[in-house]
């Protein structure tokens, strides 16, 4: 079998561990994410889920295993001698290929909207500024902010400033959106309308990872979910075997809690 | 004391702002020296720590009057004595009053500004460098772009506060003959035997120069506290 650009996997994670001391939060893990799909991370807090995640955009530099985003080896070269960190520079350009919604949104205070959105086009990929300006406009009006272009971060609605997370994300075009609980800091009256957005950006078959807790969401809008605890993966399966026959009482235990049924 | 304060006023003047010009150099230098240290003191790199680390330890403990005289005093005479012209190249321009001063107050001052430049930047939220990072900013274009300018604006008052403790070390510097305030004080004092009128014209200078820097720092504050303060975003 090739990796032709086509049909290799975005995102392939192979035997992934990191510990930090004697603490093993990420254990054997093996996750594949296909072009296109949109792949829910769920499980209890500490189950290392965030972690995982981190270690995708190499934000968490891991110590076994592998990471590779559209072929390539995330972190390290391969060398005779084994693995060998990879510089900064490297790093940062095998980062590009990844987009990421933080969870209290992480948006730069002291830059505007539309700031915010231009600094990596413009800083990271040299675009010239009126490309990348009238870019993020497009964006800005995708996720219904082209009002707010002017405006603060700190002038925004916690819902607001997680669409300008989630617009900063897209203005670098990743093949790769990762989510960390992005609905998790938000009134509940606000989770909504980026829960929206996201689900958008499923529909049009954006290749994302998402880190939630949020159920329904998750069953809407996943292809997969992937079920953690105790830092192992414990469950891989499509969307609708996994809530329809979950594939253990612990994780239909979960479930049932989650949903609030 | 009036007639007195009116005769020699311009006199007084001058050396204030010999005092403000000195002080705005060192700080300047101060500002060069504080960031490349508190870089240091944050790298990964051992080596570069453990300097840093050093550099905050001697400069904050050696006090400025004896910097003062090593680098006036010292370095120009080492560097004779020597007989190197390399040497020699690099110290005789301490030679100079105000380059000495500039200098020795600036290593004094840097210590102090790493310090409040370190505290300010490990201030600034993880997840600022986090998002820099995850557009793909290498971690020099993410600290000069995101994470300085917001540390800039929290350290700001505590920077202003360096800035007017500097300004009432430059009267050290009249050991050395820079003729600053204090160092015009002494002479107006010795040619009219009236030491107390001198040294209180002197000291209500320094009142009145430090109330007027104090009053713009406010000024500067407020407004950088407006819009797209880091102060006022949360969650």
């Amino acid at each position: 079998m090739h990796d032709t650009s086509e049909n290799r996997p975005v995102l392939r994670i192979r035997g992934l561990g990191k510990s930090y001391g004697n603490v093993e939060v990420l254990k054997d893990i093996d996750l594949d994410v296909e072009r296109g799909q949109t792949v829910a991370i769920i499980g209890p807090s500490g189950s290392g889920k965030t972690t995982l995640l981190r270690c995708v955009n190499f934000l968490v530099p891991y110590d076994r295993g592998e990471v590779i985003v559209d072929g390539d080896l995330v972190g390290y070269r391969k060398t005779a001698a084994g693995l060998k960190l990879q510089s900064d520079a490297e790093i940062s350009l095998k980062r590009q290929k990844t987009g990421m919604v933080f969870q209290r949104f992480a948006l730069f205070p002291h830059k505007s909207v539309l700031e915010n959105l231009i600094e990596g086009p413009v800083q990271v990929l040299r675009q010239p500024r009126q490309v990348a300006t009238e870019r993020a406009m497009a964006v800005l009006g995708s996720v219904g902010m082209s009002a707010k272009a002017d405006a603060y971060p700190a002038e925004l609605s916690g819902g607001q400033q997680q669409r300008v997370g989630i617009a900063r994300a897209l203005c670098m075009e990743p093949l790769l959106l990762l989510f960390d609980e992005a609905t998790s800091a938000l009134d509940p009256e606000l989770v909504g309308e980026v829960l929206a957005v996201m689900r958008r950006l499923s529909d049009e078959k954006r290749t994302m990872l998402v880190v939630t807790h949020e159920l329904r969401f998750a069953r809407e809008a996943a292809d997969r979910i992937v079920f953690m605890e105790a830092g192992r993966i414990v469950a891989d399966l499509p969307t609708s075997v996994f809530f329809e026959e979950p594939p253990t009482p612990r994780i239909a235990a979960f479930i049932a809690a989650s949903l609030g049924k | 004391m009036i007639d007195f304060a009116i005769a020699y006023l311009p006199l007084y003047l001058k050396g204030a702002l010999v005092g403000l010009g000195l002080t705005a150099a060192a700080m300047t230098g101060a500002l060069v020296i504080g960031v490349a240290v508190a870089m240091g003191r944050l790298s990964q790199n051992p080596v570069l720590r453990y300097l840093t680390i050093s550099y905050v330890a001697v400069f904050r403990a050696v006090p400025p009057l004896v910097l003062l005289y090593i680098v006036y005093f010292g370095l120009p005479a080492w560097a004779v004595a020597m007989e190197s012209d390399v040497l020699i190249a690099i110290f005789s321009p301490l030679d100079n009053r105000l380059l000495a001063a500039t200098l020795a107050f600036s290593v004094n001052a840097g210590a102090y500004v790493a310090e409040i430049v370190r505290a300010s930047i490990l201030s600034i939220p993880a997840d600022q460098m986090e998002a820099a990072r995850s557009i793909g900013m290498t971690y020099p274009k993410a600290m000069l772009r995101i994470i300085l300018p917001q540390a800039f604006r929290t350290a700001f008052p505590t920077l202003c506060n360096e800035f007017i403790i500097i300004l009432k070390g430059t009267s050290l510097a009249s050991v050395i003959g820079v003729t600053e305030l204090m160092r015009n004080a002494q002479m107006v004092a010795s040619a009219t035997f009236r030491n107390l009128e001198a040294y209180v014209l002197a000291a209500l200078l320094y009142v009145v120069l430090v109330i007027l820097l104090q009053l713009a720092s406010t000024r500067i504050e407020r407004w950088m506290g407006g819009r797209g303060s880091a102060a006022r975003a949360s969650g």
